[in-house]
């Protein structure tokens, strides 16, 4: 069974990625191969320095032609094409990288790893991945399809079926799936609403919205959805971290020591999984940090326009987890006492 | 009143209320990650830097507060700290060559518009800013993975006499536990930041074509993808820094 399983996706893998080697029918875009790249001029500039580029090209039937390229040291905005490289073009303009073949084989590495090491739980972290990643597009079509439907109650929505989908791949259907249920939807709910009104308590006053700008629609709107969506993760990892140790002991401890080891535990993870929210949210921000820095912008200014939205939101993430573990605490031993009084 | 004071307020009060004195020290990590991360920042901007190697002494210094100022300097913190450096140095090596390959570096079309008033020759090397950004992005989930196991697996050892390769596989074991929920946190965490881009993407009706090869869209599945095999990596190798470090103490 899983010799055959592993064939079926060894056969999927290869077949894959001989397809998107050889999709190019599929865009309406012409595509063209480098297969010869010099540097024809360079010029010295004060912080960097620029080249450009002599590309021979080769079209999908076969047909050679000459395009020019300038990027720069830094490659902030420009990219410096290499023989073999896949280019869309216009006329004699690239106007972009032909990236799907690299996405495709990353998918695959991501998915070897997660199976070899994680094995079932990889397998089943893949599976729930998948579904939501598939509820996530759901909502966001529903939302841009429709005038009248709000992003909040559709991000509401998908949270509920993210939460249920997620635990239950997780866990399984056990009491403690239950709770952590419940303990999830309750815990996400008080990240939401607590940023909420503290939102509307200080007018949004040290929000920035300017990174958010391209967005057409209302962009705090749009800001609560990310951070609902955004918190549920690592509320749920606490939730199901706390609920699967709590229901272990169901049989061996009391309620008060039940108690008292959920509070242990609590105190431990807290701290982690607001860091990991804190990196996955701020780290992104550097690129444009250092572009601001080296435009000689101040270090204040510098800071509220990059990072003001990822702290928030690894703030009001970090109030949903830590509210999550007495929550999750009350919820477990609630589940057990009507079980036992049943 | 600020928004963001509000949200920390409120967020170290809860902390000390359930957390009491180790959630003040959780909030002051929190602070001192926020210090080295703009410290870092600040060492990228000399052009001369080589941001690989700067981006694992910033490693070295956040695992260093997470995991020695919270659990204190013992075996299993150092087991952890030892599996998180050997997990990102060999992460930050493929991701720095699959950055340039793919050429997911720097700013998009979707993003220059704003950035018109700027000066985007900086001189600073993006490929590598790129590729310390994914990692930065995953260290905690990392570091939480790996001090999670070689806690687990000192209490366990403590009680049994397992073998090196039992201790090994129970080291296994609770790593695949928490890598469902590990990496549920980071993927949802990216959603929400991304959800913006997604809506403009569905806004401008781009088409599937035009989404899996723009270079946001590619940035972000790496991103993501990078998080769930370093997860998926730092496991085993966190079960072997602990027997390892377990061996040459004794």
């Amino acid at each position: 069974m899983k010799k055959w399983l592993a064939g079926i996706a060894f056969v999927f893998c290869i077949l894959s990625i001989y397809t998107v080697y050889h999709n190019h029918s599929w865009y309406q875009t012409a595509i063209v191969t480098v297969i010869e790249a010099k540097v024809i001029e360079t010029t010295s500039l004060q912080q960097d320095q620029l080249y450009e580029q002599q590309l021979t090209v080769e079209d999908h039937n076969g047909q050679i032609g000459i395009l020019t390229n300038t990027y720069s040291n830094s490659r902030a905005f420009d990219q410096k094409y290499q023989r073999g490289d896949e280019l869309f073009v216009k006329g004699d303009q690239i106007i972009g990288v032909k990236r799907d073949k690299y996405l495709v084989i990353a998918a695959w590495v991501f998915i070897f790893f997660l199976v070899l090491i994680g094995r079932k739980q990889g397998i089943r972290s893949l599976i729930s991945f998948a579904l939501n990643v598939f509820i996530l597009f759901m909502a966001i079509s529903v939302y841009v399809r429709y005038e009248k439907v709000n992003l909040l109650v559709s991000s509401a929505v998908a949270t509920v079926l993210f939460t249920v989908i997620s635990i239950i791949f997780v866990s399984g259907r056990t009491a403690k799936t239950t709770a952590a249920i419940i303990a999830t939807l309750l815990g996400t709910s008080i990240a939401f609403i607590v940023a909420l009104v503290a939102m509307l308590l200080t007018n949004q006053q040290g929000l920035q919205y300017e990174e958010m700008q391209f967005l057409t629609r209302p962009y705090h709107i749009v800001f609560l959805a990310g951070l609902l969506i955004g918190s549920l993760g690592a509320v749920m990892d606490v939730a199901i971290t706390m609920t699967s140790a709590l229901f272990s002991m169901q049989h061996t401890a009391t309620l008060q020591e039940i108690k008292q080891a959920g509070q242990t535990i609590g105190k431990d993870i807290m701290g982690t999984i607001t860091n990991i929210l804190f990196f996955a949210y701020v780290s992104g921000a550097i690129p444009m940090m250092l572009l601001y820095f080296k435009n000689g912008l101040p270090f204040g200014y510098t800071l509220s326009m990059n990072l003001s939205l990822e702290v928030a939101r690894a703030l009001a993430g970090g109030i949903g987890v830590v509210s999550t573990i007495p929550i999750s605490i009350y919820v477990s031993l609630w589940l057990m006492k009507r079980k036992q009084v049943a | 009143m600020n928004v963001l004071v509000v949200l920390a307020i409120i967020l170290l009060g809860l902390m000390v209320i359930v957390g009491g004195a180790s959630g003040v020290r959780s909030f002051i990590s929190l602070f001192l990650n926020g210090i080295i991360l703009v410290v870092t920042v600040f060492f990228m901007l000399d052009t001369a830097t080589n941001i690989l190697l700067l981006t694992m002494f910033a490693c070295v210094g956040l695992s260093a507060v997470n995991l020695f100022y919270i659990n204190g300097i013992n075996r299993k913190t150092m087991a952890a700290f030892l599996a998180t450096f050997m997990t990102l140095s060999l992460l930050l090596g493929v991701i720095y060559r699959v950055t340039d390959v793919t050429m997911i570096q720097g700013f998009s079309e979707e993003e220059t518009e704003e950035l018109d008033a700027y000066n985007l020759l900086v001189g600073i090397d993006y490929i590598q800013v790129a590729a310390a950004v994914i990692i930065m992005s995953t260290i905690g989930a990392i570091m939480d993975v790996a001090i999670s196991i070689t806690s687990a697996m000192q209490e366990y050892e403590r009680y049994s006499k397992a073998t090196k390769r039992e201790l090994f596989h129970y080291g296994m074991n609770i790593g695949r536990d928490i890598l469902g929920t590990d990496t549920n946190t980071l993927f949802f965490a990216f959603f929400g930041g991304y959800l913006g881009l997604l809506i403009w993407f569905k806004d401008l009706s781009y088409t599937f074509g035009d989404i899996v090869n723009a270079k946001v869209f590619g940035s972000e599945v790496l991103t993501i993808f990078t998080a769930g095999v370093g997860i998926a990596l730092v496991i085993p190798i966190a079960a072997f820094t602990s027997i390892m470090l377990k061996q040459m103490i004794r």
